[in-house]
């Protein structure tokens, strides 16, 4: 019996043995996946092709091959013709098979619509999980899904860094499947710290739901970075933080101001208005198109540190505020040196 | 102590109880094994020796301490719980919580020195706010509108507060997720046999199954090996439930969750005794539980998710031709 035989998903009791793609593998991404990919079908297409040479045989041969025959029959009737009608699900629901089918639109956003530009790219450690900290701006996590983009169009898709949702959004229906299959996380310690541990990058906007309610009188001042959990989480498992600072995200979704009476009626925190959204309904979910950048800064180690000085609260708390200081600059830098918000 | 020399499996006719009692009835040849239910079941191995005792009633502590002496019983596995909820509340408590406290009763007066208990995964709950991976270690909400969660929680508490006050019995706690395989049956497994499986609209969480041999696999090394603590026994991988369904060649039925609790109100209601969110908040929202303890312990999984739920499905559709 090939190996490739059980593709189907048909069980042999007693095996112990590990296919690819079972959805657990979080090597199985970019540039592992075509050669992957050609062994798999490599071995369904030997898989298929033997049991032919099995019938062929069976016919002019002993009771043997007939046993061998019939076994293999009974091994595969149950799941005829049934196939695994979904790419590789890793197991934070990141789907393969429907980020290649939302790519084209991520893409054009990014080359057309908002003309990202992006710099210190190179800086990121070739090899080994980072923790991104960037500042949070817009409503719908639009900034998130584009810093992972950037990474793993940069890098390689295996590189792909996981971007961390707060919870008022990744909990509502419709919104939480479609963002765990692009990429999207809960944003919570034990989430952080999985795949920081499990050697994923992750995305974390500490600011959360304060950085993005700011009306658009207060852009780009960066608010309270939580109380630190970031920067824990990058000492605990020893990986470096890196500021990143997004500009132009700002004004994709300017709130003009938060309508807070109106909102607790209907159970929600706030409403946010922008120059489109309550006027033009659905429609004015779309984002305007300002001109983007995206600037990686230094990453900053802290694996030297040990993991026991995440306990220290108060250098924890200074590497916090210096990590909010250096991203207020860079986005300070980068806001000075743009001809306009519209490029 | 390093083997167990009698075994006493209360719930001898649940699947788990029943299929330990014929795996060490056929792997542990000089193994004592004893059985302990209402009644006794049908085509029992000669050699697992049956007590009958009904745990509900309010001596059954001191007939099973009864048993268990006059056993020699060292090891005690506790499998006496529902498969799946009844219509009587009331009874599924007497039976599970009550019938727990009387079973650490009697362990506590036979001084058995080692105790494994069933629990499931499903005493975390669903949560929106639930990690990915639920620990060991994480807090047991259960659910409220699901009466036989509500009693595994309660059981979970008993067990770890016996535990403190016992520490000569090495207490095993095992959590199964949702059990699929060729021969396992419950409401769960009904709910994921249908052709057309109604899901709630917006919602798709990540499941995961166990295979029922390596539930038992897991039951069987903790009852023969010391393996005191709490242990996930999970399938490798986690699967959206719709990709599940897909792959096993059903058809999704969306529906806006108000009409679907609506619609399977009074028929659920017949069946389980609970609100239907009970089961449905299930497929809602996350509740995967990390089992890295667990395989660390008992030995990696033969199946994973994918191939547990393969399992289930070909022998279903297999069932149609025998």
């Amino acid at each position: 019996m090939k190996e490739g035989t059980d593709r189907n998903g048909n069980e042999k009791p007693g095996a112990k043995r590990r296919r690819p793609g079972e959805g657990e593998d979080p090597d199985r991404n970019g540039a592992d996946l075509l050669p992957g990919a050609l062994l798999d079908l490599g071995k369904e297409i030997r898989a298929r092709f033997d049991s032919r040479i099995a019938v062929g045989n069976a016919m002019g041969r002993g009771t043997a091959d007939w046993v061998a025959f019939v076994d293999e029959l009974r091994r595969r009737a149950p799941t005829l013709g049934m196939t695994e009608r979904s790419g590789y699900v890793d197991d934070f629901g990141l789907d393969e098979h429907t980020l290649r089918q939302v790519r084209p639109v991520i893409e054009y956003l990014r080359l057309h619509y908002w003309r990202v530009d992006v710099a210190g790219i190179d800086e990121l450690p070739a090899d080994g999980p980072v923790l991104l900290v960037a500042n949070r701006s817009g409503i719908l996590p639009y900034d998130g899904l584009m810093i992972s983009h950037v990474v793993a169009e940069s890098m390689s898709e295996r590189c792909r860094p996981r971007f961390l949702v707060a919870d008022w959004l990744i909990t509502l229906p419709f919104v939480q499947p479609f963002l765990a299959r692009v990429g999207g996380v809960r944003a919570c310690r034990e989430n952080a710290d999985r795949l920081l541990r499990t050697g994923r990058s992750v995305v974390a906007f500490p600011e959360g739901l304060k950085g993005a309610a700011k009306v658009f009188r207060q852009r780009y001042r960066l608010k309270r970075f939580g109380r630190g959990g970031v920067v824990r989480a990058a000492i605990e498992v020893g990986v470096p933080l890196v500021p990143v600072a997004v500009i132009g995200a700002e004004e994709a979704h300017p709130v003009l101001f938060k309508m807070e009476t109106l909102a607790r009626s209907v159970g929600a925190s706030f409403i946010p208005v922008t120059p489109t959204f309550p006027l033009l309904g659905p429609l004015g979910l779309l984002p305007l198109p300002s001109k983007w950048s995206i600037r990686f800064g230094t990453p900053i180690e802290t694996e030297h540190l040990g993991a026991k000085t995440a306990r220290d609260e108060l250098l924890v708390s200074r590497m916090t505020e210096d990590l909010r200081s250096e991203i207020q600059t860079m986005v300070d830098e980068d806001l000075h040196s743009r001809p306009g918000p519209w490029g | 102590m390093p083997k167990p020399s009698h075994v006493a499996i209360t719930g001898l006719g649940t699947f788990l109880g029943r299929r330990l009692a014929d795996r060490l009835a056929a792997t542990q040849p000089e193994l004592g094994l004893v059985g302990i239910d209402l009644r006794r079941p049908y085509g029992l191995s000669p050699r697992v020796r049956f007590h009958p005792v009904d745990l509900t009633i309010p001596t059954a502590d001191g007939r099973l301490a009864d048993v268990l002496k006059k056993e020699e019983v060292d090891t005690v596995v506790h499998t006496a719980f529902r498969r799946e909820p009844t219509p009587d509340l009331e009874e599924d408590h007497e039976l599970e919580t009550i019938g727990s406290l009387h079973v650490l009763n009697a362990c506590a007066a036979a001084e058995v020195r080692r105790l494994v208990v069933a629990s499931t995964t499903m005493v975390y709950g669903p949560r929106s706010d639930n990690p990915n991976f639920l620990t060991e270690d994480h807090p047991l909400h259960g659910h409220p509108d699901s009466h036989c969660v509500v009693n595994r929680v309660e059981v979970e508490e008993l067990v770890a507060d016996w535990r403190a006050g016992h520490p000569n019995t090495r207490v095993t706690v095992l959590r199964p997720c949702w059990i699929m395989g060729p021969h396992y049956m419950d409401s769960v497994v009904r709910y994921f046999g249908r052709p057309v499986v109604p899901t709630l609209l917006g919602y798709d969480p990540l499941m995961q199954f166990v295979h029922e041999e390596d539930c038992l696999h897991a039951f069987e090394t903790a009852t023969l090996k010391s393996h005191p603590g709490v242990f996930n026994v999970v399938g490798k991988g986690v699967l959206p439930l719709s990709t599940i369904l897909r792959a096993g060649g059903k058809r999704l039925l969306r529906t806006p969750a108000a009409i679907l609790c609506r619609l399977r109100y009074y028929p659920s209601r017949a069946q389980t005794g609970d609100p239907p969110e009970g089961f449905y908040d299930f497929l809602r929202y996350l509740w995967a539980a990390d089992g890295t303890r667990g395989w660390a312990a008992f030995g990696e999984p033969e199946y994973s998710t994918r191939e547990a739920w393969m399992s289930f499905v070909s022998s279903q559709r297999m069932r149609r031709y025998r």
